[in-house]
């Protein structure tokens, strides 16, 4: 795929969960010992301006009716490495960029109490919107101190900064990177600040960090 | 990467959970209302032959320290597609292949009881050999009529026949693509029977479908 200018072919999507006091806190969920991640797959992928589609599956079962935004800021890995070490890790970082981790909640939190993977809630195409550029890790002289915003038709739903990070960077791919070889232009997620909440189609969501941009999505109904 | 003669490229492996009854009742898991789905990251993936990796932090932790065989029918994707339906199933499946999903125990129930995702004890690098080789589907009058079988030093552990599946290939098929677009090669695989069990390094473990072969692996402790 190409975001702006750069080509980048990941094999893999991992986020982390809980990874913000205030957005553990609205979840109701424990503070993790160690980080928490799972695999997005690469069909949830898509770029700046294109459409976000809401599924109608999930639209017509009254249950399941609750799709969220949760914005990340993402690091893409520059070569493939395992068993990182936490000195070494900005090494591993071609650079940052701006994610959505699109989330089907009620349908999340209903598989997460019957002890279900936590996987079809996050993994629906186009629940991955990533953009609008990669800004290289030289450009940002600290990853930890950047104001990170949501906003739903123009107003805003989420507001931090990523110093709030629970778990930096560095002990993210220290962490992961014992477990799985992560590859060259993989894509990791660091999680996302308090004030998730639901979208409906006709909704235009845009994204930002600071010193990255902002992605600019429309949801759209499927098959409208 | 080439499974016996076939090359394929796949973007995703998509797995299912608790679908023979057997294995249902020795993992003590409640009988699911439609298939259960998790991920499996490419990283995992290795072919006939090769070692499976025990990872050092899981055989060092005595909390964590068992790793199981899982063997199951896989089918691979022909074409790209979406919202599938039953009877048309078949004309998306390139064929079919033995697939091992190894898994960390002790670390999946852990999380599993804390309400966390499958998806770290299911993809440390090596954890899905498959293979030997990919027979296409016209070659299998009924993918739903062979015997599958896992050996562990030439000792059985793992019997049974396909047509314990609980959820169908076409069930399946239907089932997943309505959630996520699939690609041509991605891997899907149906699930284990009854008897799954830990292996230890210097274990050769054989995986065997009838009609398709003996995907053979030996597993060797990670050396850091």
């Amino acid at each position: 795929m190409k975001i702006e200018n750069i080509s980048i072919n990941p094999t893999k999507i991992i986020c982390l969960g809980r990874n913000y006091v205030d957005h553990i806190k609205e979840m109701n969920a424990p503070f993790p010992k160690e980080p928490v991640f799972f695999g997005k797959t690469i069909n949830t992928l898509i770029t700046d301006n294109k459409p976000i589609i809401y599924p109608k599956i999930l639209y017509k079962d009254e249950v399941n009716k609750r799709v969220d935004y949760e914005v990340e800021l993402a690091f893409i890995i520059s070569k493939n490495c395992k068993n990182v070490s936490k000195q070494n890790a900005y090494d591993f970082i071609f650079g940052y960029s701006v994610f959505l981790d699109m989330t089907a909640r009620n349908m999340q939190v209903n598989d997460r109490n019957i002890k279900l993977p936590w996987y079809r809630s996050k993994n629906f195409d186009t629940f991955g919107p990533i953009g609008p550029k990669i800004v290289s890790h030289d450009e940002i002289s600290d990853p930890h101190n950047l104001n990170i915003e949501l906003k739903v038709n123009g107003e805003i739903r989420q507001s931090s900064n990523t110093k709030y990070l629970l778990f930096k960077i560095p002990d993210i791919i220290e962490y992961i990177s014992q477990f799985l070889t992560l590859e060259e232009g993989d894509i990791v997620a660091t999680g996302t600040p308090g004030g998730v909440g639901a979208i409906l189609p006709g909704d235009k969501i845009e994204a930002s960090i600071e010193m990255i941009g902002t992605i600019t999505h429309l949801i759209v109904m499927e098959g409208a | 990467m080439r499974i016996g003669d076939i090359l394929i490229n796949p973007s995703k492996i998509i797995c299912v959970g608790t679908n023979y009854m057997d294995h249902i009742e020795e993992t003590k898991m409640d009988i699911p209302k439609e298939p259960v789905i998790f991920p499996k990251t490419l990283n995992c993936l290795i072919g006939q032959n090769q070692p499976i990796i025990y990872p050092k932090i899981l055989y060092e932790n005595k909390k964590l320290n068992r790793v199981d065989y899982e063997v199951e029918l896989a089918f691979i994707i022909k074409d790209r597609c979406k919202n599938v339906i039953k009877s048309e199933a078949y004309q998306h499946i390139l064929g079919y292949t033995v697939f091992n999903d190894i898994t960390a125990r002790k670390m999946q129930v852990k999380d599993i009881v804390s309400k966390l995702p499958w998806f770290r004890s299911k993809s440390f690098d090596t954890f899905s050999p498959i293979g030997p080789k990919i027979v296409q589907h016209g070659e299998i009058l009924d993918p739903h009529d062979l015997k599958i079988e896992l050996r562990q030093n030439g000792e059985t552990k793992q019997k049974s026949n396909t047509k314990f599946l609980l959820f169908k290939i076409p069930q399946l098929l239907e089932y997943i693509s309505k959630f996520f677009t699939l690609e041509p090669g991605d891997i899907i695989a149906t699930g284990t029977p009854a008897g799954i069990g830990p292996i230890q390094p210097g274990d050769i473990i054989e995986a065997e479908i009838e009609k398709i072969g003996i995907l053979r692996n030996y597993v060797k402790l990670e050396e850091i």
